[in-house]
């Protein structure tokens, strides 16, 4: 009987000791925590270093990347040489209704065209308003931090 | 003392207050013969708080007491061993993430390292260390959301809150490496994806004191409680043989006296295991109360190597040598870890392509739920809660 009002009464410390502690809920619409910079919560595009590769598309794990190009030929960088072909991207859409999110695009990408930004704030009544397009993707560009410093003992790479 | 729960032990059942053959005669006998109430079959689930997925279980009732029970599997199955076999490895990490979601890391690391051994790659050792720090960190997290909800399903509501808010600190230590917080496919093959940033060993050293010290307040809240300790003590006791029979393992076999941890006695499966000073937690009872006990001392126990391991974490490269594009040599190979709910394994065999011919894979709660229709015959309808929540199983990980 003793030890069982000890463990009761030892309880009841527990609990009175955590409500003199402030608080750890975060009123979500009111105040806002701030994911980690490494977050995965929306992939950005930077347009311009696209090379229409599909690699992305291809490596997605559910084949939620659809992309569509053309080639179009420019005028030769010297005098007198071959016109260049370019390929231009026309269609990169991303979509977040089937997303794993899983970061295999951002990781395959060649030429560092797909970012990861923390950004989380993007839902939408209608799930088809969550296929991105590519403007939409742009966007998110803005958002993507800095790549952070590592913990020592880290080995650094060099920039490729 | 080291049993291997699959040979016969001399001795028969451990010394445990209520003989668990008792609840068969007693689930035998008519105990309403003169009233002849007959049966009452009672659905409970699929949808059941109890289950944590859409288990479905369907109890015979005498009165209050279950006269037979039929767990019924499968609402959740996805299909991974064949999905798997359309997918590469890189790909396949993702979807192994979402067997166990509670403890996705340490799915991946049993299936990277078979990949690994198939193709003769071995991760370097700070690749290694993070590897089992981040593993550790799941089995945190995992254990303090069961500390604090099994609290719940016997009726105290206070302790769930207190899990939620403490499994945070895990959950927030994986994040901040991975950038997931519950998948953070962040394995490869040769190593990891990424180094630790920077700031996260110190967070991480003051984030396990305060595990321990929740820890340490579980144990007084609701391991102390009496009212805790009259609804679990010999509520579903599983013999060790009867438990080493069904396949039950992990952390339900060792709260039925079988010292015996793959981590310890297994092949380490790639990790630091064996560099650190640990020890494996057993209790003698097999009951409810010894299954929260024994997942209270591992906890414990992971956040003490997890701050041994940021002690001694090498410096160096976190990635081997590998190919651009991965294809696996043909061969077979079979890898088990002690995942935090039991023992999970895998079988590749590949077929040198860049995805896997055919995976099994054996997960923890598929073997563990199996004992339920024994253990569940002769209990009261409240007591079925607590020994649902007792086992601790994930639906993911029944169905696959």
């Amino acid at each position: 009987m003793k030890r069982q009002v000890k463990g009761m009464l030892g309880g009841l410390g527990i609990t009175f000791r955590t409500m003199m502690q402030p608080s750890v809920t975060v009123q979500y619409p009111h105040e806002r925590e701030e994911p980690t910079p490494r977050a995965r919560g929306v992939i950005a595009l930077k347009e311009e270093n696209c090379t229409v590769c599909m690699l992305c598309a291809r490596s997605c794990p559910d084949w939620c990347i659809y992309i569509e190009g053309h080639k179009e030929q420019r005028p030769a960088r010297r005098e007198g040489g071959r016109p260049r072909s370019v390929s231009l991207l026309d269609r990169f859409d991303i979509d977040y209704a089937l997303c794993m999110y899983c970061g295999i695009c951002v990781e395959v990408c060649p030429f560092d065209a797909l970012f990861w930004s923390p950004e989380f704030e993007y839902s939408e009544p209608n799930i088809a308003e969550l296929l991105h397009d590519k403007d939409r993707l742009g966007e998110w560009m803005e958002t993507v931090p800095e790549p952070e410093p590592l913990e020592l003992g880290a080995e650094i790479k060099g920039k490729k | 003392m080291k049993v291997d729960p699959r040979l016969p032990t001399p001795g028969g059942i451990p010394e445990v207050d209520i003989d668990p053959m008792l609840y068969r005669h007693l689930a035998g006998a008519a105990v309403n013969v003169e009233l002849d109430t007959g049966d009452m079959i009672l659905n409970l689930g699929p949808q059941h708080p109890a289950t944590h997925g859409t288990l479905r279980l369907v109890v015979r009732l005498d009165g209050e007491r279950v006269i037979a029970a039929d767990p019924i599997i499968g609402y959740m199955h996805r299909g991974y061993e064949k999905l798997v076999e359309y997918r590469t490895y890189p790909q396949i990490t993702t979807l192994i993430n979402r067997i166990d979601w509670l403890s996705s890391f340490a799915n991946e690391v049993p299936f990277i390292f078979a990949a690994e051994q198939l193709m003769g790659i071995e991760a370097p050792p700070r690749a290694r260390y993070i590897r089992t720090m981040l593993t550790e960190l799941s089995r945190i997290a995992t254990f303090l959301l069961f500390l604090g909800e099994m609290g719940l399903q016997v009726g105290a509501i206070t302790p769930a809150f207190y899990g939620f808010r403490d499994r945070e600190y895990a959950l927030n230590l994986i994040e901040a490496v991975t950038g997931g917080r519950f998948h953070p496919n962040f394995n490869r093959i040769g190593g990891v994806k990424d180094d630790l940033p920077w700031g996260w060993i110190n967070d991480c050293r003051q984030s396990m004191k305060k595990v321990l010290d929740s820890c340490d307040d579980f144990e007084n809240l609701v391991a102390g409680n009496p009212i805790f300790e009259q609804r679990t003590r010999s509520i579903g006791i599983v013999p060790r043989e009867l438990g080493a029979a069904y396949g039950v393992s992990g952390s339900n076999l060792r709260s039925s006296g079988v010292d015996w941890d793959l981590r310890r006695d297994g092949d380490p499966y790639g990790l630091v295991y064996d560099e650190l000073d640990w020890k494996v937690w057993t209790h003698p009872d097999g009951d409810s109360f010894a299954r929260y006990w024994v997942r209270l001392q591992e906890t414990r126990e992971s956040a003490r190597m997890v701050l041994q391991m940021l002690d001694a974490l090498p410096s160096g490269p976190i990635m081997a040598k590998v190919p651009r594009i991965i294809k696996v040599p043909e061969g077979e190979v079979w890898v088990n870890c002690e995942n935090p709910l039991g023992e999970m394994g895998y079988y590749i065999f590949s077929k040198g392509a860049t995805g896997p011919f055919r995976v099994k894979i054996r997960s923890a709660s598929f073997s563990n739920v199996s004992i339920l229709p024994w253990l569940l015959r002769g209990a009261y309808v409240p007591d079925v809660i607590t020994i649902l929540a007792s086992l601790y199983f994930i639906l993911g990980d029944i169905d696959r």
